[in-house]
């Protein structure tokens, strides 16, 4: 056995988005009618509503809006998909994950119609079968997925990139996140104790956690880009949680990295898991130590290797069962060490967070999940091609 | 009050197998694949004891070890599972004994029923009721699992093995499976 790296599976699809073009229904809008889901009659109270929902294994604690017709077909009608689309195949049941169903779960969870495509893309990243979704919803872990979006998208939508971008940011991107969520548990069926087997969870299991990319405070080409998507997109990534790395003290380039990859490097993360053969890491890096470290290292390459260095761990100060395991796969190196991801790409970076400075933020992912970015679709006005313009 | 309707948010599996699939049956000249995983040596004691006990009756016995599920290497693990498949008789697949590794057990047991074998899942019991839910959902809710106890990896060797000799006879009972053509027949 040699050391596994990681490469695509080869069923890759293509990394740009489906032409679609708007629905021209005149003035009025379009009207939906063909709505496939099955109805239920409650009280549409919203103290009632959450109830009857919860009870019914729909909900997730928090309040929900009441999905009615009028509510869905609203939604629908400010889109420029059909609700019988079918996004993707979620597992365990690989059951058909539409439009409507995105379109309900984010109408319970209070997103916005604006944010489809986003909920779209973030969707089918997550069904690539190399995000190993299969094991991320059953798994005893704490994983849910995280997003990050790139391009203009990030104004339209007010995903923040900035102060408190990982969570507590007044807008409506928790909506968004939580009804990536509400998908998980009603169309994927992860359910705690019943089709997921999580020790412990995760706050990121509510409300999710999508944050933009501060592209513009970023010495580097944003994080999309460099995976081969330009503009809008989404990538996915299976993180254990966001662990925070504190640097008051480093002034220099190299300091910053050696200060964050060796705070990655904990004996207990998933990458040194004997049970799993090769995993990835992201690293959130606030935007003035970006500038920092982009002064020195203009190339992102060189930040990922000088990561990646310091992302590893003596095999001797591992525990004997422990690193037996990790002997096994010939995870321990010629000097000794053990390296949290196979190659220095493997470590995805990307800049965010106020800049207050001072912190940056590791995700550890789970098993061998690997990353996803997605383009996020834009209709071309249907109208401007009859017109040629 | 205001009494109106709503739109259902789930998506649930309509077809199910709540068959068994077939019995084992004799197993003497029979080719028995186990599938192993990288994460429970307890299951690699547990085998290889059965592994013996079954080839000492005849029966020529398999191994396959699931490695990382995603990427190339995943597609890789895919293709030389089903290869892997075409060469047995009766599946034993294990082990569900954490939540991700029981979801690639049972999707494995289920590739491996749904291609006609005789299979069984092992599942600690931990996990037990947590195998049935994804092989219900996975469209075999009629999946044969077999239940060790639990805790299991965390014991040593001699007590594994001790627990492997206890559920030998029990196991080939979820299995459908005799080691004589006396109790076949029986």
């Amino acid at each position: 056995m040699t050391i596994e790296f990681i490469k695509p599976g080869a069923h890759r699809p293509a990394l740009s988005s489906k032409p679609l073009i708007s629905r021209d229904c005149g003035p009025e809008g379009c009207e939906v009618d063909w709505l496939a889901s099955r109805r239920h009659e409650t009280d549409l109270g919203i103290d009632a509503f959450t109830n009857f929902a919860l009870e019914r294994g729909w909900g997730d604690g928090l309040p929900l809006v009441p999905p009615t017709d009028a509510r869905v077909r609203a939604f629908l009608a400010k889109n420029d998909r059909y609700p019988d689309e079918v996004i993707a195949h979620l597992p365990p049941t690989q059951v058909e994950c539409t439009v409507e169903k995105i379109a309900i779960n984010a109408v319970m969870a209070g997103a916005p119609p604006e944010s489809l495509e986003l909920l779209i893309a973030a969707i089918a990243s997550i069904a690539d079968s190399d995000f190993e979704l299969y094991g991320v919803n059953a798994t005893t872990a704490p994983v849910y997925p995280a997003f990050v979006v790139n391009g203009p998208i990030r104004a339209a939508l007010d995903i923040p990139y900035g102060y408190g971008c990982l969570g507590g940011v007044a807008t409506k991107v928790a909506a968004m996140g939580r009804a990536i969520r509400l998908l998980m548990r009603n169309v994927a069926g992860q359910v705690p104790g019943v089709s997921s087997q999580t020790t412990f969870g995760s706050p990121g299991r509510v409300a999710g956690l999508i944050t933009g990319e501060w592209e513009e405070r970023s010495p580097w080409a944003p994080l999309a880009e460099r995976r081969g998507v330009k503009g809008n997109a989404v990538t996915s990534f299976g993180t254990m949680g966001t662990m925070n790395i504190i640097d008051t003290t480093s002034h220099k380039a190299r300091d910053f990295l050696e200060m964050i990859g060796k705070s990655l490097a904990y004996p207990g993360c998933n990458a040194f898991s004997g049970a799993v053969p090769f995993s990835e890491l992201m690293v959130a890096i606030n935007p003035i130590c970006a500038e920092i470290v982009g002064r020195e290292m203009p190339d992102i390459e060189d930040v990922q290797e000088c990561l990646w260095k310091f992302a590893s761990v003596d095999a001797s100060q591992l525990q004997a069962l422990h690193r037996g395991q990790l002997e096994q796969q010939e995870r321990v190196r010629a000097n000794g060490r053990v390296y949290a991801t196979p190659e220095p790409k493997d470590i995805l970076v990307f800049v965010c967070g106020g800049p207050g400075g001072l912190h940056a933020t590791g995700f550890h992912s789970f098993g061998t999940s690997l990353a996803q970015t997605r383009p996020i679709a834009t209709a071309i006005d249907a109208s401007q091609l009859r017109t040629g313009t | 009050m205001a009494i109106g309707m709503v739109l259902d948010p789930t998506t649930t599996r309509a077809d199910d197998i709540a068959s068994r699939g077939p019995d084992a049956g004799l197993l003497t000249g029979k080719r028995v694949g186990f599938r192993l995983d990288r994460m429970w040596r307890a299951w690699d004691w547990i085998s290889e004891l059965w592994a013996d006990k079954l080839r000492a009756a005849g029966a020529e016995v398999t191994f396959w070890r699931s490695g990382g599920r995603s990427g190339e290497e995943g597609e890789r693990m895919e293709q030389s599972y089903q290869e892997f498949l075409a060469t047995i008789d009766v599946a034993v697949v294990g082990l569900a004994n954490c939540g991700s590794c029981t979801g690639w057990a049972v999707r494995d047991a289920i590739t491996a029923a749904n291609t006609g074998l005789p299979t069984t899942a092992i599942a600690t019991k931990n996990f037990e009721t947590f195998a049935h839910e994804i092989a219900t959902r996975g469209g075999r809710s009629g999946l044969r699992v077999h239940v060790l106890p639990y805790p299991l990896n965390e014991r040593v060797r001699p007590e594994v093995l001790a627990i492997g000799e206890a559920h030998f006879t029990s196991v080939l009972q979820t299995m459908g499976a005799q080691l004589l053509a006396k109790d076949h027949a029986a």
